[in-house]
């Protein structure tokens, strides 16, 4: 067996000549990249608002195999990301109560997430609650 | 043929095409398992603007220290001026090239918020430089004159050994950078992300990374492999009869692990799911043996 050289010396030539064209162009490009970034990052950098998760019934009921689903949208409004967000529905027909909920695991800012809740009673009978319970710092 | 009487046939544009496959080839390499683990994807959430930044600086500094001895170009004695600019390229390079993954496995869609989405590129970009960087020092080979006059005399052989011999690289590679994702609830994760024209899109990458790495990148022994004679040696069906064999492998990984349950079509979803590492590290054994 013989043994490899250390480095890749004998394929590689040595030192480089001067760019060639096609060279500039991808450096260009990913120069333009980077500074395209480093400007977002600068731009957005300000967006330190406090996390606000806020759900609401997007839609209307749907009547499904599994019960009357009710659609929702739990969108962060805030700048900052919201962890373990909690999300609850509460259908109240005639004084009894029925109670859903769901974990958003992360919500960044602006982020939005779609869920759906299923209940037994149709919801049309009751009131309908949806309303974030609770959210953590990640 | 020399590496440098190969640049100069193929002209500028041509050379600097395939230094960029070589790059990209070695990004995957060492990028993929962390473009299918979860918790990269999470922290990249919750990562502020600035925090982003940070990791781009903390990125550049071994990806230059690292240009200047190895990096990707095909050639050697980089001076700081070129490993500069090699970094910049190399980082563009990592961030399109992530993204683009990203995208693949649906960890980013067109309505994923900015911030999020640069989170989940920067530090997803960080392994994928680092691979970018050594794709010369671990792809292009460190091969004596000696193994390339015993692999010329193989090659006239062709037929059946050559074919075997691309099967266990294949076999082998695809177990060693996949076995790690195997076991993981990535691979169901991303599976049931996908939609079948995202399964569909993941298959023509597996098969257009297969093909770049070994053929396309200007890695050791091109030009012989081009010249390969035999059962399943041409360029294309080489690639493809690996891709198979590498899905086959992810199949068998999944099995071993016992995470192959459920309807088939999810099982199906899983295994072109996991193909994609395992095509990665199949093209990358067919090069290294």
């Amino acid at each position: 067996m013989t043994v490899a050289t250390p480095t890749d010396s004998t394929k590689r030539p040595a030192g480089r000549g001067p760019r060639t064209g096609a060279e500039w162009v991808t450096f260009t490009i990913a120069c333009a990249l980077l500074v395209a970034l480093a400007v977002v990052i600068v731009t957005r950098s300000g967006d330190d608002a406090p996390a606000e998760p806020v759900a609401s019934q997007t839609g209307s009921i749907i009547r499904s195999a599994a019960g009357y689903e009710v659609p929702v949208e739990v969108r962060n409004v805030g700048g900052r990301t919201a962890a373990e967000v909690q999300v609850r529905v509460e259908l109240t027909i005639g004084g009894e109560v029925s109670e859903s909920d769901q974990v958003v695991d992360f919500l960044a800012g602006d982020d939005s997430e779609d869920l759906t809740f299923v209940f037994e009673d149709d919801p049309a009978d009751g009131e309908l609650v949806v309303e974030v319970v609770g959210y953590a710092t990640p | 043929m020399t590496a440098a009487s190969a640049v100069d046939q193929r002209g500028p544009w041509a050379t600097e095409g395939v230094e960029l496959v070589a790059a990209a080839s070695g990004g995957l390499l060492f990028g993929i398992p962390m473009l299918m683990t979860m918790e990269v994807w999470w922290t990249g959430s919750h990562t502020t603007p600035l925090q982003a930044a940070g990791v781009l600086v903390l990125t550049s500094i071994p990806v230059f220290l690292l240009n200047r001895t190895s990096g990707f170009r095909s050639t050697r004695d980089v001076r700081v001026r070129d490993a500069v600019m090699d970094t910049v390229e190399a980082v563009a390079l990592g961030l399109v090239l992530v993204t683009v993954v990203l995208y693949l496995l649906r960890e980013l869609t067109p309505d994923t918020p900015i911030s999020v989405a640069i989170g989940k590129a920067v530090y997803e970009a960080f392994p994928f430089c680092l691979g970018i960087s050594v794709a010369n020092h671990f792809l292009r080979g460190e091969r004596t004159e000696g193994d390339d006059d015993e692999a010329t005399e193989a090659s006239p052989d062709g037929g059946l050994s050559a074919t075997a011999k691309d099967i266990g690289a294949t076999v082998i590679g695809s177990v060693f950078v996949a076995l790690n994702i195997a076991p993981t609830d990535e691979v169901p994760m991303i599976a049931a992300a996908l939609d079948p024209l995202g399964i569909l899109a993941l298959m023509a990458a597996s098969l257009a990374v297969s093909y770049g790495i070994v053929f396309g990148a200007g890695f050791s022994r091109q030009d012989q492999r081009r010249q390969h004679t035999g059962l399943l040696q041409s360029p294309a069906s080489e690639t493809v009869s690996s891709y198979l064999v590498a899905l086959a492998c992810a199949a068998l990984m999944l099995l071993m692990y016992q995470r192959l349950g459920g309807p088939w079509t999810l099982t199906l979803d899983k295994v072109v799911v996991l193909g994609l590492p395992a095509s990665i590290g199949g093209a990358a054994g067919r090069l290294a043996m």
